[in-house]
C-alpha cells in the first residue's frame, strides 16, 4: 500500500488510528498488537507473497536475540549465535537481492548460462538492517528484554517498513511500551497531519511533477548537452523530494500515533562538503553504516591509510546495499573517493582567509552539489554505458536543443532548486525535535499561525490532488 | 499550539473544501468529456491519446473504430469518414502494444460499433505489462469504476486544465489563453476532434519524409553496434502466445464486429535491414507473419489487407521519415486501398502476399550510396 493513495489516506489510516486509540483505553498491549497486525495488512496489500518471509525473519531474529539476552552464554557460543544470526540475515538478503547479480556476473565471466530471476521483497533491505543492528546490540549487552509484540511492531511498524528510516530498537521500543502514546493527542495529530501534508506535497507535486524530465537524459534518445543536464538535475531533485517526502509522511503518520521517528534528511543539498552531505542525506543509513560497519572495521583508529580504506569499503558496501548493479557499486565508490578527498582537504588544505570565506563557501557549495549530481547519474542509469553516455553529454556543449520546452523545464528545475536550497526544511518549520520528543512548540506563539494553518491545509489538499495512479517511491526498490 | 483539536478540525475542513472545489470544477468543466459531451464550455482535446481516448469513447458518436500505432496516429477522422463512408473514431496510440490496443478497443466496443479498422504492426505483440501496471494508461478511467472516477475528479492536474478551459471562455482572456495553450504547460490544446494528433498544414512534409532520412535510419539500425536490437521482441512462441491472447481473444469475442486488419506498408528498407543485418530475425518475422495470416483467415469477421507488398509505395523512399513511418499521402492511399479492398488477402491462400513480399525482399539490391 502506498502512502500516496486514496485507500491509505481515506480508509486505512483513519481506521488504524481509531482502532489504536480505542484499544488504548482498554490496555497498553492491545494497541501494540493492533498496530503490528495493521502493519502486516499494510505490507500484505501489495506484497502478500512475502508476508511469510517477513514473519519468519522477525521470529528468527527475535529468538536469536532472546538467546543472546536471556541465556548467559560463554564468549565463544555467544559469538557463534551472533554469527549464525547475522549470517542468516545476510544470506536471506543476499539470496533475494544479489543472487541474480552474482549469476549474471558469473555468466559474463565464464559463460555459465546461469540466470537467476528472483523477485525482490519490498523493504527487505530495511528490515534486515534493522534486525542486524538489534542482534549486534544484543550481543554487546545493550538490549533489554523486549516483549515479542513490541519487537514485531518495531520491525514491521508500517510507517517505516517499506523504505525506512532505519529504526533503532532503543529509540522505538520504549515508545511502543509507553502508555502516553496510546492516548490521542490533538497537538501531535495536528503536527503529524501537517508534516504528512508537506511530505505528500513533496512527493506528488514536486517529485512526480519533475519526474517526466528525467527521461530527457535517461530515456531512449541520446541526450543533447542541455537535455543531459536537465535530466540529471531533474533526477537529483526528484530523488530528494521523493525520499524526503516519504520520510516526512512516515514521521507525520507516526506522530499521529504519538511515536517520534528519527529524522532521515536535513536539507542535504545545502551541504558545503561531502562529509556534511552524508550527515544530511539518509541520516539513519549513514548512522547504521558508521556504527555497524565503519567503526567495527576500525574506523579512524588505525592510521590514515586504513581510515581511507575503511571509508571506501563502507561506501562501496553502502552503494551495493542500494541495489545489485555495478552502477550502485561505482556510485558508492565515487562517494568513497569524494569523502577521502574531503578528509585529505580538511587535514592538509590551506586555511581560508576570513575575507574569502563567503566566496570559498559558495564555491564549496557549488562543487559539492555538482559532485553529488554527477554521482546521481551513476545511481540512476540502467547501465555503466548509459551513465557514461549521459556524463559525456553533460560535458559536451556542442549539441544544445534550447527550445521553448527546455526553457520551461529549466524553470521547473529552478523552482525545485530554490525550495531545496533556500526554503527551511520540514523539521525547521515544525520545530520537530526527535531527541526531546517535541514538535510544534513554537507555533502557538507565532503571530501568523492561522495563515500557517490554512497554508498547511492547502499544501495537504494539493498533495492529495496530485496523487497519480502509478507512483511508487523510488526507495521501494532498494 | 493552543486549541489543537479545533485547529485540527480547521485544517481538515479547509483541506476538504479545497479538494471539493477542485472536484466540482473538474465535474463541471469535464475536460475529457467523461460525464457528458461539452455543453457549458468549448470542447478541448489532448494529444495524449491514452488519456484522451477514455473520454472520446463516451463523448463521440461513431460506428467504426480506428486503432493502430504511430503509423496510424496522423490519420484524420474526416478522411476516414469521407473515403470509407463511415463515422469513425480514431483511437490510435503512439508506441502501443497489443495489450493496450485491445484494452482500449474492448472499452470502445461496449458502445457497439460495427467495424474496426486496425493497423497492426509486427512488434505490438510482445510481453507487455498488464494495463494496471502500465503508468501511461488510466485503466480505471476506461473501466469507469469508483477509483477511476475519483482519480479524475480529484486530480489537481485536471483541475488546472479545467480552470484553463474555463478561462478560455472569457472573451478578453481567450487570445492570451489560446496562445499559452501549447501542450507544454497545458495539455488540452486541440479544439477540433479531427485535429487530434494530425500534422498541421504548416508542417514541413518534405523535410520530414524523404529518402535521405529513410536511408539514414537504415544505416542507423543496421550499424553493427545496434543491429542486435532488430531481434528484440521477435521470439516466435512469445508472439504467437500474445497474439492469441490479445488479437484473437478480441476478435473471437466480438463475432458481430467486422475487423478490417491491415499490415502497413513499411519501406522495403525495413525488411532489407533484417535480411542483411539479422537474417534469423527476418525468418522469425516471416514465420510469425505466416501464422498471423493463416489464423486471421479462419475468422469470417476478419478482412485482412496486406499493404507490405505495394512496391510503388514501399520502394519509393521519399514516402518515409525512417524505415517504417510513411507520409500523410500514404495515409490517404491506405484508406483508398481499404475502401477498394485492393490488397485483400485471399482466405484460400493467406500466405500468398507474404510470399510476394519475400520475393521482393530477396530481389532488392541496395544502391551503394544507400550503404
Amino acid at each position: 500500500m502506498l502512502f500516496n493513495s486514496y485507500s491509505f489516506i481515506f480508509l486505512f489510516l483513519p481506521v488504524v488510528l481509531l482502532g489504536y486509540f480505542a484499544l488504548g483505553r482498554a490496555s497498553n498491549l492491545a494497541p501494540v498488537i493492533w498496530l503490528a497486525l495493521a502493519s502486516l495488512v499494510f505490507y500484505s496489500v501489495s506484497n502478500w507473497q512475502f508476508v511469510s518471509l517477513l514473519l519468519a525473519s522477525v521470529a528468527f531474529n527475535y529468538l536469536i536475540g532472546l538467546l543472546l539476552i536471556t541465556q548467559h552464554l560463554r564468549a565463544l557460543p555467544r559469538r557463534a549465535v551472533l554469527a549464525a544470526g547475522v549470517t542468516c540475515d545476510l544470506l536471506l538478503l543476499g539470496t533475494f537481492k544479489y543472487a541474480g547479480f552474482l549469476a549474471a556476473n558469473l555468466d559474463a565471466m565464464f559463460s555459465t548460462g546461469l540466470a537467476v530471476n528472483i523477485l525482490l521483497p519490498v523493504g527487505i533491505s530495511f528490515y534486515t538492517f534493522t534486525q542486524i543492528a538489534f542482534l549486534v546490540d544484543a550481543y554487546r549487552g545493550k538490549v533489554a528484554h523486549y516483549g515479542w509484540p513490541h519487537y514485531a511492531l518495531f520491525v514491521g511498524y508500517f510507517p517505516h517498513l517499506i523504505a525506512g528510516p532505519i529504526l533503532h530498537h532503543k529509540d522505538m521500543i520504549p515508545q511502543f511500551e509507553a502508555a502516553c502514546s496510546k492516548r490521542p493527542n490533538p497537538h501531535l495529530m495536528l503536527c503529524g497531519l501537517i508534516i504528512f501534508g508537506f511530505g505528500l506535497f513533496k512527493k506528488t507535486a514536486l517529485a512526480d511533477g519533475i519526474q517526466p524530465l528525467v527521461s530527457l537524459a535517461f530515456g531512449p534518445v541520446t541526450p543533447s548537452f542541455d537535455h543531459a543536464w536537465i535530466g540529471a538535475l531533474a533526477y537529483t531533485f526528484q530523488l530528494y523530494f521523493d525520499f524526503s517526502g516519504y520520510c516526512d509522511m512516515a514521521i507525520g503518520i507516526s506522530l499521529m500515533f504519538g511515536i517520534f521517528l528519527p529524522l532521515n534528511f536535513n536539507s542535504p543539498y545545502k551541504a558545503r562538503n561531502i562529509i556534511d552531505f552524508w550527515r544530511r542525506w539518509h541520516i539513519t543509513l549513514s548512522q547504521f553504516l558508521r556504527d555497524y560497519l565503519y567503526i567495527p572495521l576500525g574506523g579512524n583508529r588505525h592510521g590514515r591509510s586504513l581510515r581511507y580504506l575503511n571509508l571506501m569499503i563502507t561506501m562501496v558496501l553502502g552503494g551495493l546495499w542500494h541495489g545489485a548493479a555495478w552502477t550502485f557499486v561505482i556510485w558508492g565508490a565515487l562517494h568513497g573517493i569524494y569523502l577521502c578527498i574531503n578528509h585529505v582537504w580538511v587535514s592538509h588544505g590551506p586555511a581560508i582567509a576570513p575575507r574569502f570565506k563567503r566566496l570559498a563557501d559558495t564555491a564549496a557549495f557549488i562543487l559539492t552539489f555538482v559532485a553529488v549530481v554527477v554521482a546521481w547519474v551513476l545511481f540512476r542509469a540502467d547501465s555503466m554505458a548509459s551513465a557514461l553516455l549521459v556524463l559525456s553529454k553533460m560535458a559536451d556543449p556542442t549539441q544544445i536543443a534550447a527550445g521553448r520546452a527546455e526553457m520551461i523545464d529549466a524553470g521547473l528545475i529552478m523552482v525545485c532548486a530554490a525550495i531545496a536550497w533556500f526554503a527551511p526544511n520540514t523539521q525547521q518549520i515544525m520545530g520537530y525535535d526527535h531527541a526531546n520528543r517535541t514538535v510544534g512548540e513554537g507555533l502557538a506563539a507565532w503571530p501568523r499561525r492561522a495563515a500557517f494553518l490554512y497554508a498547511s491545509a492547502a499544501v495537504l489538499a494539493f498533495g492529495i490532488l496530485g496523487i497519480r495512479q502509478h507512483s511508487e517511491f523510488i526507495y521501494f526498490r532498494f | 499550539m493552543g486549541g489543537s483539536a479545533r485547529n485540527l478540525g480547521r485544517l481538515l475542513g479547509a483541506s476538504g473544501l479545497i479538494i471539493a472545489v477542485a472536484a466540482a470544477l473538474n465535474f463541471m468543466v469535464d475536460p475529457l468529456q467523461f460525464f457528458r459531451p461539452a455543453h457549458f464550455f468549448a470542447a478541448m482535446y489532448s494529444q495524449d491519446s491514452r488519456l484522451q481516448d477514455a473520454g472520446l469513447i463516451h463523448s463521440q458518436d461513431f460506428d467504426t473504430l480506428f486503432m493502430g500505432t504511430s503509423l496510424a496516429i496522423h490519420f484524420r477522422q474526416s478522411d476516414i469518414d469521407r473515403i470509407l463512408g463511415v463515422k469513425s473514431l480514431k483511437l490510435a496510440l503512439n508506441g502501443s502494444n497489443s495489450r493496450e490496443q485491445v484494452f482500449v478497443l474492448a472499452a470502445a466496443l461496449e458502445r457497439h460499433p460495427g467495424r474496426v479498422l486496425w493497423e497492426v504492426d509486427d512488434w505490438i505483440f510482445h510481453d507487455a505489462p498488464d494495463v494496471d501496471s502500465n503508468s501511461y494508461i488510466p485503466a480505471d478511467l476506461y473501466r469507469r469504476n469508483a477509483r477511476g472516477v475519483a482519480g479524475y475528479l480529484l486530480s489537481g492536474r485536471m483541475a488546472r486544465e479545467s480552470l484553463w478551459i474555463m478561462a478560455r471562455t472569457i472573451p478578453p482572456l481567450e487570445p492570451v489563453v489560446a496562445r499559452l495553450t501549447n501542450d507544454v504547460m497545458f495539455k488540452f490544446p486541440v479544439s477540433r476532434v479531427d485535429d487530434i494528433n494530425v500534422l498541421q498544414p504548416d508542417f514541413d512534409l518534405a523535410a520530414t519524409y524523404n529518402a535521405n532520412k529513410a536511408i539514414a535510419a537504415f544505416r542507423y539500425i543496421t550499424d553493427p553496434v545496434r543491429s542486435r536490437y532488430l531481434a528484440d521482441d521477435t521470439d516466435y512462441d512469445m508472439k504467437v502466445r500474445v497474439f492469441e491472447r490479445d488479437a484473437i481473444g478480441l476478435i473471437a469475442g466480438h463475432p458481430e464486429v467486422t475487423f478490417d486488419i491491415y499490415l502497413p506498408p513499411y519501406s522495403i528498407l525495413q525488411w532489407v535491414a533484417m535480411r542483411d543485418a539479422s537474417p534469423g530475425t527476418l525468418q522469425r518475422v516471416y514465420d510469425f507473419s505466416g501464422y498471423f495470416c493463416r489464423r486471421l483467415a479462419a475468422y469470417p469477421n476478419v478482412r485482412l489487407h496486406d499493404f507490405r507488398e505495394v512496391s510503388e509505395v514501399t520502394h519509393d523512399l521519399n514516402n518515409y521519415a525512417d524505415v517504417i513511418h510513411h507520409s500523410p499521402d500514404v495515409d490517404l492511399k491506405v484508406l483508398s486501398w481499404l475502401a477498394e479492398g485492393s490488397y485483400l488477402v485471399d482466405r484460400a491462400a493467406p500466405s500468398a502476399s507474404l510470399d510476394r513480399l519475400k520475393a521482393q525482399v530477396e530481389a532488392y539490391r541496395i544502391d551503394p550510396i544507400e550503404r
